[in-house]
């Protein structure tokens, strides 16, 4: 409670900041005459959001799961092949000069391809969502496991210890600081992959909402189903944020946060 | 005394596509057992690369390595290794890193409980135990760092400039305290520093290495007693010790 109190009292200004940009929305609003389906105020969105919430929920849940999945997965292939491409040098000069070719291309611009191939259902989403994450992680993968210091490795090759006992004490633990940026990085993608997945072509979700809204001249449902996105897209880096916290208590950058 | 090491005809030439550096060598040294052997050379003259070749962690171009007479050729397990960037890991306290040398060794951490306590003890570290490498000083980095590089007490021990991103004072005192530590069991060290007065203070022999392409220009044994404290530092002969190495480097053009 105490902790709380003093989070609020720290974070009064961008509070502050919050209700002045929500006041100064809904107010030149009215100042300057803007049609309602152009641009709602605020107050609308809430209450029309308010009623249409069973939908937004389920449709949270539905973009929720695309996000996720794809997302975890993504964690589990690109930690898989960035470790395999770090130790391997037949694997750094065929996949990684590949991988890194391809992150050159928008990857959102395959999503109509997967539409096409797999269908409305979750799978064309879950595997778009794989592409847009994938890439970060397993280029930030293979830089944290290539990037241990050359004291470190001389160190433990004085030790004798076997490759596995080094990878466990030495190479996994440097490496993650910079594997959790890509996993930030894949977090904030995640939610745009789903999104744009369900513009291209579903029957659900919080994208297809959006989407379906829009074209009904309905903004202020629009901005209902955005603000539910952002909900999502803040659970998941913070998902990714706590993660950290758990996993590496004692790095720098947490050291600088708990100070604060 | 017994001969621990024997380095002969050793050369070193970096080959970086058509760009070839020679490094060092060929050149040879005895290293004897509890012997404090200093590398003393200016900046580039290839002094670390000889101790990692010593240590078997780097690769000569020719010439050999030999460790109580057998052939070194991996990297050596029984020594104890500690650089200038120390190989203190942040996610480990001073305790933990100390213990990673034990782990990644499987030396029993049990066995170890109160020699750990004691080497931290030894280095006024005792009530830092628990914190974490960021949480210290440089001078105190240093400290911890030595305890992991001892703690297996390991036959040799290579110091690859220690001391040198400590300021001068934290310097001073950390030297002191190393030698209190090596004059207990008398280690074999090898020392690479381009700290003159420092070689001086510190080693039982100094070999001195031209510039690169490093090659041995003398060895001189410093005779004078253990400890070797600030009393001794003022003293005539240490002064004459240090003179007559300034005047080799200076005959150089390093200094």
């Amino acid at each position: 409670m105490k902790k709380f109190i003093k989070w609020i009292l720290s974070g009064w200004m961008v509070i502050l900041f919050f209700i002045g940009f929500f006041l100064f929305w809904e107010y030149s609003i009215i100042f300057f005459d803007v049609p309602k389906y152009i641009l709602p105020p605020p107050s609308q969105i809430f209450v029309k959001g308010s009623a249409d919430l069973d939908k937004l929920i389920y449709y949270t849940g539905i973009t929720a799961l695309e996000t996720v999945l794809g997302f975890t997965i993504a964690i589990v292939l690109g930690l898989g092949f960035g470790i395999a491409i770090s130790f391997s040098s037949i694997l750094r000069r065929t996949l990684y000069p590949f991988f890194v070719s391809i992150e050159m291309t928008p990857k959102i611009a395959f999503a109509p391809l997967f539409i096409s191939w797999f269908g409305f259902g979750l799978l064309p989403k879950v595997i778009i969502v794989v592409l847009v994450c994938f890439f970060p992680i397993v280029l930030n993968a293979i830089l944290a496991f290539n990037s241990l210091s050359n004291e470190l490795t001389l160190f433990y090759q004085s030790t004798g210890a076997s490759r596995i006992k080094t990878f466990f004490k030495i190479r996994l633990p440097a490496a993650l600081p910079q594997c959790f940026v890509g996993f930030k990085y894949a977090g904030i993608n995640a939610t745009v992959g789903a999104t744009i997945a369900e513009f291209i072509g579903s029957d659900k979700g919080l994208g297809f909402y959006i989407s379906i809204v829009t074209g009904n001249m309905r903004p202020d449902l629009a901005f209902a189903g955005i603000f539910f996105l952002t909900c999502l897209g803040l659970s998941v880096f913070a998902f990714v944020t706590i993660m950290e916290k758990i996993l590496m208590p004692w790095h720098i950058s947490m050291k600088r946060l708990n100070k604060q | 005394m017994a001969k621990l090491i024997q380095v002969t005809n050793l050369k070193k030439i970096f080959e970086n596509g058509s760009e070839t550096v020679h490094a060092f060598g060929p050149l040879s040294v005895d290293i004897n057992i509890g012997e404090f052997v200093t590398i003393l050379g200016p900046s580039g003259c290839g002094k670390s690369t000889l101790m990692l070749i010593i240590a078997g962690l780097l690769e000569s171009t020719s010439g050999k390595v030999e460790f109580e007479n057998k052939l070194v050729e991996g990297p050596k397990t029984d020594i104890g290794i500690m650089f200038q960037n120390n190989t203190l890991v942040p996610w480990r306290t001073v305790k933990g890193n100390i213990e990673l040398q034990l782990e990644l060794r499987k030396l029993s951490l049990e066995d170890y409980e109160d020699k750990v306590n004691d080497i931290l003890k030894s280095v006024n570290l005792e009530d830092f135990a628990h914190r974490y490498p960021n949480e210290l000083s440089g001078g105190m980095q240093q400290r911890a760092a030595f305890c992991q590089a001892m703690i297996h007490e390991p036959k040799i021990i290579l110091l690859d400039e220690p001391l040198g991103k400590l300021d001068a004072m934290t310097r001073e005192k950390i030297r002191a305290d190393f030698q209190k530590l090596w004059m207990i069991k008398k280690p074999t060290v090898i020392f690479v520093t381009h700290s003159i007065e420092e070689a001086v203070q510190l080693s039982s022999r100094i070999i001195l290495i031209t510039p690169r392409p490093g090659k041995i220009d003398r060895e001189m044994k410093i005779d004078l007693p253990y400890p070797r404290d600030l009393k001794l530092k003022r003293s005539a002969k240490f002064m004459e010790y240090v003179n007559s190495i300034e005047e080799v480097f200076h005959e150089y053009g390093v200094i």
